[in-house]
C-alpha cells in the first residue's frame, strides 16, 4: 500500500510535517538529472570559512561603533594570544635579547610604530604584498633576533633600527589575518584603531608574563647560559622550521 | 608485537567511545528528546549532532504507534475530539526530528546524512502504512462521518474530517478483503517497477559521456572547458584500472546531465558533437538494453489503471485528480489544449527565426532539435541585447530581499528584523523575525541564499515548525533554501534576474508558510492540493517584475544608481523569449501524462515508443522539440508522485496571472483590499477550505486563462 500512502496520506499526515514546495521525490528527480551529490572535503572548508566571515561581517554592520571598537580590541588580542604564534615568539625573542629595561623598551616601541604602520596602509589598501612572500620572512625574522641573542651578549646599537624593519613585515601579517577576519565597512578607522590597540595589550602580556616567570632568576649568573640562550636556540629553531614549511611544503 | 597490542587497544578504545555515545545519543542528552528552550523555538542546531537522527526517529515512530492505539483502544465513545484531534496531537517527536532531518539533508547533507536518509526511507514508510491501515482507526473516523450531520462542526473540521476520512478510503479502506488483497498485490508490483524504472534511469544517465579531445573545444568558454576537465579529472580518480585512468588522461568529459549538457549545446560550434549528446540524452532508457524503460513504463501505466478500476475509478487520472482543484482529466486536457496551440504557433515562429540565422550563416542544414539552444541563444543576443552583465550591479542580494521585504510590507504591513543571536545550521543561513502590522509575532523566516558543495541543487521552502492553534497559538519556523551564487572576496552577492524570480517565488511559499492562521497543523500553510499550492509562490513573483516595485530596490550597489529605465524595458521584453519553446516542450510532457494516466486496464499496450508516438502525433508536436521529458526517463511521473501531476505547474500559472490580474484592474498593485482579501482567503487559510473555493473567494470569479497568454507572451503580441 506504499503508493496510495503517498498518493493520499501523504497530504493529511505527512506533508505537514515535511513541507516542501518542491516536493523530496522532485529533489530525488533531481539527482537524476543534475548528478549526486559529491563531498569535497577542501572545497567545503573553504566555502565554510567563507560563510563565516560573511556572517561576522553581517554582524557587524549591524553593531553600534562602541560594540565594534571592543570587539576589535578583543580581536586584536587573540591574534596574538592564541592565534599568534610567530608573533609571540618574536616578542619573546626580544624579550631574551636584554634584561635592560630601557633597551627592550626601545626595541618593543620601534616594533609596535612599524606595524602600526603597515597594518594601517594595508588595511587601507595602500601596500599590498603577497602572503608567500611576507609569511616566510617572518620566519626569518624570528630566526634573526634569536640568533642575535645568541651571539651578541649585549645588544647592539642598530637593534631597534633592525626591529623596526622587522615590525614593517609582521604589520603586513597583521593586516592578512585582520583582512581575513573583515573590517566592517563604517567605523572602519575605529576598528582598525582598536585592533591595533588589541595587539598591544596582547603583545604587553606576553611581555608581562615572560618577565614574571623568569623576575627571579634575572639575575642569576646561569640566566644567559641556561635561559637566555637555550630559550633563544629553541624560538631560532621553530623560526627554520617555519621558514622551511612556508616556503617549500606550501 | 608491539603494533598489534596498539592496534587492539585502539580498537577496544574505538568501541567504548561509540558504546558510550550511542547510550549519550539515546537518552538525555538527545536534543530531540528535551524540550527546546531556544527562542522562538528554533531548532539547537548546535547541539543536534548525526548520531541523534536514528534513536529520536526510532523513539518517535514507537510513541506516535502507542498515541494511534490509545486513541483506538479509548473505551468512550468516538468523538471528533477525542479521535480527529488528538490524531492532530501525535506524532509530535516524529515530526520535530522529522523536519529537521529532511531539511538538513538536502540543505546541509553529509554522507552519513545521505545514508540515513536511505535507511530511513522505508522505515517511515512501513510507519506510515501502520496508520493509514489501521482499521481500527479508519472505524472510529468513518462512526464520526457517519454522524456529522448531526454534531455541531465547525467548517474547518468538517474539512479535516472529510480529508481524513478520505485518506483511509483511498488507501482501501471501504474494499473487501479479496480487493483488499488485490490491490496489495498491484501496490508491490507497482513499487517494484518504480524502483526499478528509478535505477534504470540513473544508470542509463551516469552511463553515456562524452569524450572529449582539447582539439573538440571549440566554442566553449572557459568555465565550461574547465569543468569538463574536471569531470574528466573525477573519472580518473575513480577509475579501477591503469588502462581506464589513461582513457580520462587530458580529455574532457561532457555527460547527459543538464549542468553538463545545456552548456555544451548552447556554445559548441561542432554540430555532430551536439547531436551526439542531445541524442544520448533523448534516448536514455530507450536503448533496447538490460536498463531499457520502455516496457517498465507501460506496464506501470496499466497497473495504475488496474488498481483505480478496482477502487471505482474510471482511469488513475480520474483517481488522481478527486483531489486537485480540476477535478477530472478533461478539464486538464482542456486547460492545456488551450495552450497548445499558441505555444505550438510560437515554436515554429521560433524555429523560422534560428532558421534565417542558419542561413545567414551560409549553413546548409535544417535547424534540428540539437540546434535548439545554440541558435536561440544566437536569436536572443540579436534581438534582446540584454546584457546579464551589465543588470547585476543592481541586484544585489540586500537590495532584492529589501525589495521583496519592502513589497509584502506595503501588502500587508509586515515587517522584518533580521536576528543575530540565533543559532543556526550554517553561517550562511539567516535569521529574520516577521512581526504583523500591529507588530504581533508572526513567526522565523530563515533565508539560506547562497551554493554550496553540500547543498541540492534548485531552491526550495520548508519548515522547521509548524503552525497550528490547537492548544495555544504556534506560530512557524520557516526557511528558504536557494543556489544563488556566493559572494567572490568581498564584494556583495549579484544576483542575474532570474535569481530574483526565484527568490520571489520561494519567497511567495514562505508567505503561505508564515501568514497561515488555522487551528490544525495538518492543514496549515502548504497543505494544499499541488496544482494549487503554486499559485502564492507563483503570484508573488509578478511584484518583481514591476517597473515601479524594480526602481525601488534595484540601485546600483557601487554607485546608488537607480536601474535606468531601458534596462527594465529589455529585461521585460526578453522575459518572453523563447516561450514558443518551453511552453511547447512542457505542454507536450504534460499531455503525455495525461495520456498514459487516462488508459484503461484493458488497454493493448506493449511498449511506450508506439504509445508515445501516437500520443505526440496526435497533438501535431514539431520534431525540433522533444517532450520535456519522453516516457523513459519521465521520472516525476514513473518514479516520482507526478502521475496525472505533471500540469499541475501551468493550472497554478493559470491561477497566479489572472490572480495578478486583478491588481493591475484596480490600477494599484498594492491594492488595500485585494491585499487583504489574498491574505485572508489564500496566505492564511492553507487547505482548511476547497481550493477553488479559496480562489473565488479572492478573485470574486473563477480564474481564467487569457492573462497568462499573454504574461507568456502567447497571445499573438510578441514579434
Amino acid at each position: 500500500m506504499r503508493y496510495l500512502k503517498t498518493l493520499a496520506f501523504c497530504i493529511f499526515l505527512f506533508s505537514s510535517s515535511v513541507v516542501f514546495s518542491h516536493p523530496l521525490d522532485e529533489l530525488v528527480i533531481l539527482d537524476i538529472e543534475e548528478g549526486q551529490i559529491t563531498f569535497q572535503n577542501e572545497q567545503m572548508a573553504a566555502e565554510y570559512k567563507a560563510a563565516l566571515k560573511r556572517q561576522r561581517m553581517r554582524k557587524l554592520a549591524a553593531m553600534t561603533w562602541q560594540e565594534k571598537f571592543l570587539l576589535f580590541i578583543q580581536a586584536g588580542i587573540e591574534h596574538i594570544i592564541p592565534k599568534g604564534l610567530d608573533h609571540i615568539l618574536f616578542v619573546l625573542g626580544l624579550f631574551f635579547s636584554s634584561l635592560i629595561l630601557v633597551s627592550l623598551l626601545w626595541q618593543v616601541t620601534a616594533f609596535t610604530l612599524a606595524h602600526t604602520i603597515t597594518l594601517a596602509l594595508a588595511a587601507l589598501g595602500i601596500v599590498q604584498i603577497p602572503a608567500d612572500i611576507v609569511e616566510p620572512l617572518i620566519a626569518l625574522s624570528i630566526v634573526w633576533v634569536a640568533v642575535e641573542n645568541c651571539v651578541l651578549k649585549e645588544t647592539n646599537k642598530w637593534r631597534p633600527l633592525i626591529v623596526f624593519g622587522f615590525g614593517l613585515l609582521h604589520g603586513l601579517g597583521f593586516a592578512a589575518v585582520l583582512s581575513e577576519y573583515g573590517l566592517p565597512e563604517g567605523n572602519f578607522i575605529s576598528s582598525l584603531l582598536a585592533f591595533n590597540i588589541g595587539v598591544e595589550l596582547g603583545q604587553l602580556l606576553v611581555l608581562i608574563t615572560a618577565a614574571a616567570l623568569v623576575w627571579f632568576i634575572r639575575k642569576k649568573s646561569w640566566y644567559r647560559q641556561r635561559i637566555q640562550i637555550p630559550a633563544s636556540l629553541m624560538i631560532a629553531l621553530v623560526g627554520i622550521f617555519w621558514f622551511v614549511e612556508r616556503v617549500f611544503l606550501s | 608485537m608491539k603494533k598489534l597490542l596498539f592496534i587492539i587497544a585502539i580498537i577496544v578504545f574505538s568501541a567504548c567511545q561509540t558504546s558510550t555515545d550511542q547510550a549519550e545519543m539515546q537518552t538525555s542528552n538527545n536534543p530531540f528528546l528535551q524540550e527546546w528552550d531556544t527562542p522562538f523555538e528554533v531548532p539547537p542546531f548546535n547541539k543536534i549532532k548525526d548520531a541523534h537522527y536514528m534513536p529520536a526517529f526510532k523513539k518517535g515512530m514507537a510513541e506516535n504507534l502507542t498515541e494511534i492505539d490509545a486513541i483506538v483502544n479509548n473505551p468512550e465513545a468516538p468523538t471528533f475530539a477525542n479521535t480527529l484531534e488528538e490524531l492532530e496531537r501525535a506524532g509530535k517527536l516524529l515530526s520535530k526530528v522529522q523536519r529537521v532531518f529532511s531539511n538538513l539533508a538536502s540543505s546541509n547533507t553529509n554522507p552519513k546524512l545521505q545514508e540515513l536518509q536511505r535507511e530511513l526511507s522505508p522505515l517511515l514508510s512501513a510507519h506510515y502504512d501502520k496508520i493509514t491501515l489501521n482499521e481500527g482507526l479508519f472505524k472510529r473516523v468513518e462512526a464520526i462521518w457517519q454522524a456529522r450531520e448531526n454534531l455541531d462542526l465547525s467548517n474547518e473540521q468538517r474539512k479535516l474530517l472529510a480529508d481524513t476520512r478520505k485518506a483511509f478510503v483511498r488507501s482501501g479502506a471501504l474494499l473487501n478483503e479479496e480487493q483488499k488483497a488485490k490491490i496489495t498485490e498491484i501496490n508491490a508490483k507497482i513499487s517494484e517497477l518504480t524502483t526499478a524504472y528509478g535505477q534504470n534511469l540513473l544508470a542509463e544517465t551516469n552511463g553515456f559521456e562524452l569524450l572529449l579531445n582539447d582539439t573538440d573545444l571549440g566554442g566553449l568558454t572557459y568555465g565550461v572547458i574547465a569543468a569538463a576537465a574536471e569531470a574528466a579529472e573525477q573519472k580518473m580518480e575513480n577509475a579501477e584500472t591503469e588502462e581506464e585512468k589513461a582513457k580520462y588522461k587530458d580529455k574532457y568529459v561532457f555527460t547527459p546531465h543538464r549542468s553538463s549538457m545545456y552548456p555544451f549545446l548552447t556554445q559548441s560550434d561542432r554540430r555532430d558533437l551536439r547531436e551526439q549528446l542531445y541524442t544520448a540524452y533523448v534516448q536514455r532508457g530507450d536503448n533496447d538494453n538490460e536498463t531499457d524503460n520502455k516496457e517498465i513504463a507501460a506496464r506501470l501505466a496499466k497497473l495504475r489503471a488496474e488498481r483505480a478500476q478496482l477502487m471505482g475509478y474510471e482511469t488513475h487520472a480520474h483517481f488522481v485528480l478527486e483531489e486537485r482543484m480540476l477535478k477530472t482529466p478533461a478539464e486538464v486536457y482542456d486547460l492545456l489544449m488551450q495552450l497548445w496551440k499558441p505555444a505550438l504557433e510560437r515554436a515554429k515562429v521560433e524555429v523560422a527565426d534560428m532558421q534565417a540565422v542558419v542561413d545567414q550563416e551560409g549553413h546548409d542544414f535544417k535547424i534540428a532539435a540539437w540546434d535548439w539552444w545554440q541558435y536561440s541563444e544566437k536569436v536572443r543576443k540579436a534581438k534582446y541585447d540584454l546584457d546579464e552583465a551589465a543588470l547585476k550591479p543592481y541586484l544585489s542580494l540586500d537590495n532584492v530581499l529589501n525589495g521583496v521585504f519592502e513589497t509584502t510590507n506595503k501588502l500587508w504591513g509586515l515587517t522584518f528584523t533580521e536576528l543575530f543571536d540565533i543559532n543556526v545550521y550554517h553561517p550562511d543561513a539567516r535569521v529574520w523575525e516577521v512581526k504583523d502590522k500591529d507588530g504581533s509575532h508572526l513567526g522565523i523566516f530563515i533565508g539560506d541564499y547562497f551554493t554550496r558543495s553540500n547543498k541540492r541543487g534548485g531552491a526550495w521552502m520548508s519548515s522547521f515548525k509548524g503552525q497550528s492553534n490547537l492548544d495555544g497559538r504556534e506560530r512557524p519556523v520557516v526557511v528558504n533554501v536557494c543556489n544563488f551564487p556566493a559572494p567572490v572576496g568581498d564584494a556583495p552577492s549579484l544576483l542575474s534576474f532570474e535569481n530574483v524570480i526565484t527568490l520571489f517565488h520561494e519567497f511567495g511559499h514562505a508567505m503561505h508558510g508564515i501568514l497561515t492562521d488555522v487551528t490544525y497543523g495538518s492543514m496549515a500553510g502548504t497543505s494544499g492540493p499541488r496544482d494549487f499550492t503554486e499559485f502564492p509562490a507563483q503570484i508573488l513573483e509578478h511584484w518583481a517584475s514591476e517597473p515601479e516595485i524594480l526602481k525601488s530596490f534595484a540601485t546600483h550597489y557601487e554607485t546608488g544608481e537607480v536601474i535606468p529605465d531601458i534596462l527594465i524595458e529589455k529585461l521585460l521584453k526578453a522575459s518572453k523569449f523563447n516561450q514558443g519553446f518551453a511552453n511547447t516542450e512542457y505542454l507536450a510532457a504534460s499531455l503525455l501524462d495525461m495520456d498514459w494516466h487516462t488508459i484503461t486496464a484493458e488497454e493493448d499496450l506493449k511498449d511506450a515508443d508506439a504509445f508515445e508516438a501516437a500520443s505526440l502525433a496526435k497533438i501535431g508536436l514539431i520534431k525540433e522539440i522533444a517532450p520535456r521529458y519522453r516516457s523513459t526517463y519521465f521520472a516525476h511521473i514513473f518514479a516520482g508522485g507526478y502521475a496525472a501531476g505533471y500540469y499541475s505547474y501551468v493550472h497554478s500559472a493559470v491561477l497566479d496571472s489572472d490572480g495578478f490580474e486583478a491588481f493591475k484592474e484596480a490600477g494599484n498593485v498594492f491594492d488595500a483590499q485585494l491585499a487583504a482579501k489574498l491574505r485572508t482567503h489564500v496566505y492564511e487559510k492553507g487547505s482548511t477550505e476547497e481550493a477553488m473555493e479559496l480562489y473565488k473567494k479572492f478573485r470574486g470569479r473563477e480564474p481564467k486563462i487569457d492573462a497568462l497568454l499573454k504574461v507568456r507572451g502567447l497571445d499573438g503580441s510578441t514579434d
